[in-house]
């Protein structure tokens, strides 16, 4: 499986890249990081399916709602790679699911010492990241122009 | 001796009074109720006469349980996610603004 994160890397770099982090396995149910937890590993996705959720107010509860959805091959967590190193939102598992976690300090070690590689990752971070951004920009408009034409209507009635 | 009539009159004058001040506030309303005379119907006013506009009358939804709410939030972001992909994939102003049949909105 290709990972975004590692598009474009010799599969030597990836090998040595992998060799970094661990594997590890979020039960279902389970929780991977939470809003605000230090982020100190960035994860990519292997098996299974992580749902990235944010707190709401739902008829006066407190629930995670659900914001984005990642499949294998896609990368959580990149909060570990930009200050302040903190999680913006929580992540867990709806079914078993397996991540490579790889550490912050170790993938920073290896990338001062492999401009190449530290070039290409920090790329498709960019693409990564500026993709989340599209995505949202998109979601709120839409809702903003639904919220406007609901207003409308209100006020032609 | 007339002192002690005097106080046995004077007890018994209170009894009645009081006796009659207790019917007075327990007895049956109606009584009070049907010397009224009929009022005449009120005419159909709307309820806000002075407002410019009316609001409609819109049956309240029933409310469904929190988890049919929630599950219903979720398809909505996927759906949502999945409109702004298209969009984000090959953007146009008709695909950043098509309908979405999710039943959270509709």
């Amino acid at each position: 499986m290709q990972h975004e994160l590692l598009i474009g890397l010799s599969s030597a770099e990836v090998e040595q890249v992998m060799a970094l982090g661990t594997r590890i396995t979020v039960p279902s149910g389970g929780a991977l990081f939470k809003l605000g937890d230090p982020a100190d590993r960035i994860f990519l996705v292997e098996r299974g399916r992580i749902q990235l959720t944010l707190p709401m107010q739902v008829r006066g509860r407190e629930e995670e709602i659900l914001v984005e959805e990642k499949s294998p091959g896609q990368t959580v967590g990149w909060s570990a790679l930009i200050p302040p190193h903190r999680f913006t939102l929580s992540a867990r598992a709806p079914l078993t699911t397996e991540a490579t976690a790889l550490p912050r300090e170790r993938l920073q070690q290896y990338l001062e010492g492999s401009p190449r590689t530290a070039y290409k990752i920090s790329s498709n971070l960019a693409l990564v990241i500026g993709r989340r951004l599209q995505l949202l920009q998109t979601m709120w408009l839409r809702e903003m122009q639904r919220t406007i034409e609901q207003r409308s209507a209100a006020e032609a009635r | 001796m007339e002192m002690l009539l005097m106080a046995l009159c004077m007890s018994a004058f209170a009894v009645l009074v009081a006796a009659l001040a207790f019917r007075a506030a327990t007895g049956p309303a109606e009584s009070a109720e049907s010397v009224k005379p009929a009022l005449p119907a009120k005419p159909a006013v709307p309820a806000r006469f002075f407002a410019g506009r009316i609001p409609p009358i819109v049956p309240p939804r029933p409310q469904v349980p929190i988890e049919v709410l929630l599950r219903e939030i979720e398809d909505h972001v996927r759906l949502e996610q999945a409109a702004a992909e298209s969009f984000v994939d090959f953007p146009t102003e008709a695909l950043l603004y098509c309908k979405t049949t999710s039943p959270l909105v509709n």
